[in-house]
């Protein structure tokens, strides 16, 4: 289901190491466009990514470092970034394998999230 | 919060659902507005309120759905500025039951609840008894069974 | 040695500019009065704030009046003026090999000998962090002066432990951007102040980090990919990153946001380890 925005997640899951790309209504946590490898559960994904990114938001507002640019979660067999697209409140939301280059899938959800916000 | 439960096959399920979808408040109910377990509910008239509309919110989506040559809707989803209402249905083998969940906006949202109802149907389905469909319930007997449910239901 | 303190402290007296300040402080070291050597290198340190060397004898001073921590900062500040400044390296590796980072003190002293091969005392100072001796304290390198080889009376290896209460005494930002923190979201160490603010946030701040550090586990869990190891974000006026030192526990690393979230995972490892262990001495 990509619903038009089929261009914009195109460039991220193009980048090697990536499993799955998506927009998620930040707010719900429901999915808005998604381009998933098999076995990638989408409404999971948007609904966990858009509560951890609320949390995150709460305290990185209380640090007084501002809202998140970007992020993205570390774990043993996977890792999941995240660009927040402020006007829209949109997420532009990744998983990808632990070794994918962090820096070139940031390049493209921010790219993204200028397109979709 | 308490979790409560008429039919104690419910209560694992609905307290986990509880916990992971941060629910402030669940029915889980029968089509005609029988409850089987409740979360969150302080007062007897409120869960009986919520169940009847609750009941009755159903029952008027799926005539709606009927008109419009649909099959049921799968959930309802009522946004306010503070929280937000879920409602949805799914089949046992002893009949459809009924969900209601009213969230908080700022612990909980309607993708974390559809989620975790994914796994909470699951679950009652899981556990619920096999065999046999439920008693009928005689007009008589309904008052007592009623009164007998809000006792269990408050720990009375 | 009181005349030279003497003749040193006249010189000093008539030209308040001069470096002697730096053998002055020292000798009042070497005679225990600390005091006296505090006060004379702080006064010298204010004229000549960018001389590596006074950093480096500043800290000399507070290692051996036990402010280990305030030591490492200056030994930190005397390396990013000159980074191969080996008094700094054989402070620091000092100090790492108090805290028991034996990884971090050889690395320094191997710096410290590629700087200058020649010096017997490093040599001997990696065989002993490599034996598990404490090495000696390390001496003073004034720029007038050959370096001293003795070890000093004041900093005897019997020295008293790195204060265990400040979990990261020593590392750069202990006091402002760095918090432990167990799994309730209570604080076990550091602190953090409000980044463009400047108030301390740290209570607030903990009170979050427990819900988001259970939702990242929560998200991973679900998601099947595994535990999780790290979070990191970059903000619109900083960056943070959040750790796991143990199951217990948490650890949030903030710095501004010139830092890059590449430089920070490295700080936060850093702060890992310290944590890490401070926590397995708490038992």
């Amino acid at each position: 289901m990509t619903g038009g925005f089929g261009h914009v997640l195109d460039l991220i899951t193009r980048v090697r190491g990536v499993r799955g790309a998506m927009l998620v209504a930040g707010d719900d946590g429901v999915v808005v466009a998604e381009q998933l490898m098999e076995g990638i559960k989408g409404a999971a994904v948007a609904a966990l990514a858009a509560s951890l990114a609320g949390r995150l938001h709460r305290a990185m507002e209380a640090a007084g470092v501002g809202a998140s640019v970007f992020w993205h979660l570390q774990a043993d067999r996977g890792t999941l970034l995240v660009v927040p697209a402020v006007a829209s409140g949109i997420l532009v939301v990744a998983v990808a394998e632990p070794d994918v280059n962090i820096g070139l899938v940031r390049l493209e959800l921010l790219r993204a999230a200028e397109t979709a916000g | 919060m308490t979790t409560r439960a008429v039919e104690s096959w419910t209560l694992q399920p609905l307290t986990e659902f509880v916990r992971e979808a941060s629910a402030r408040l669940v029915l889980l109910m029968t089509p005609a507005g029988q409850v089987l377990a409740q979360s969150g509910f302080s007062r007897a008239v409120d869960v009986m309120s919520a169940a009847a509309l609750g009941a009755a919110i159903v029952a008027s989506t799926n005539e709606l759905a009927k008109q419009l040559r649909q099959p049921p809707f799968a959930a309802l989803n009522h946004q306010g500025r503070r929280h937000g209402i879920f409602l949805s249905t799914f089949a046992l083998e002893r009949g459809t039951v009924v969900v209601l969940a009213v969230y908080d906006l700022d612990v909980s949202s309607l993708g974390l609840v559809q989620l975790f109802y994914e796994q909470l149907a699951a679950d009652l389905t899981a556990a619920s008894p096999k065999g046999g469909a439920p008693k009928q319930v005689l007009a008589a007997d309904f008052e007592r069974e009623l009164s007998d449910s809000l006792n269990t239901l408050f720990g009375r | 040695m009181a005349d030279d303190i003497r003749a040193l402290s006249t010189q000093l007296a008539q030209d308040p500019q001069s470096l002697v300040f730096l053998r002055l402080a020292d000798a009042l070291r070497r005679k225990g009065q600390l005091d006296a050597a505090l006060r004379v290198a702080l006064n010298g340190l204010e004229r000549h704030p960018h001389l590596a060397d006074a950093h480096d004898l500043y800290a000399r001073v507070l290692t051996d009046k036990h402010d280990y921590a305030r030591a490492f900062d200056e030994w930190d500040m005397a390396l990013r003026i000159a980074p191969n400044h080996t008094g700094a390296l054989k402070g620091l590796a000092f100090l790492y090999f108090k805290v028991g980072d034996l990884a971090q003190a050889e690395a320094h002293l191997d710096l410290a000998r590629r700087v200058e091969p020649d010096d017997p005392t490093i040599t001997q100072a990696i065989e002993m962090v490599r034996g598990g001796a404490s090495p000696p304290s390390p001496e003073p390198a004034p720029a007038s002066e050959p370096a001293a080889t003795a070890a000093s009376p004041t900093a005897a290896v019997s020295a008293p432990a790195l204060d265990e209460s400040r979990v990261f005494a020593g590392l750069e930002g202990a006091q402002e951007g760095l918090l432990l923190l167990d799994a309730a979201g209570r604080v076990l160490g550091g602190a953090l102040r409000h980044a463009t603010g400047g108030a301390d946030v740290t209570d607030a701040v903990a009170a979050y980090l427990a819900g988001v550090s259970q939702e990242a586990a929560r998200t991973t869990k679900l998601l099947g990919l595994g535990a999780w190891t790290g979070l990191s974000a970059e903000g619109r006026a900083g960056n943070v990153h959040l750790a796991q030192p143990s199951p217990e526990a948490l650890l949030l690393v903030v710095r501004e946001r010139g830092v890059p979230l590449g430089r920070l995972a490295i700080l936060a490892q850093r702060a890992t380890a310290m944590a890490r262990r401070w926590l397995e001495r708490q038992g």
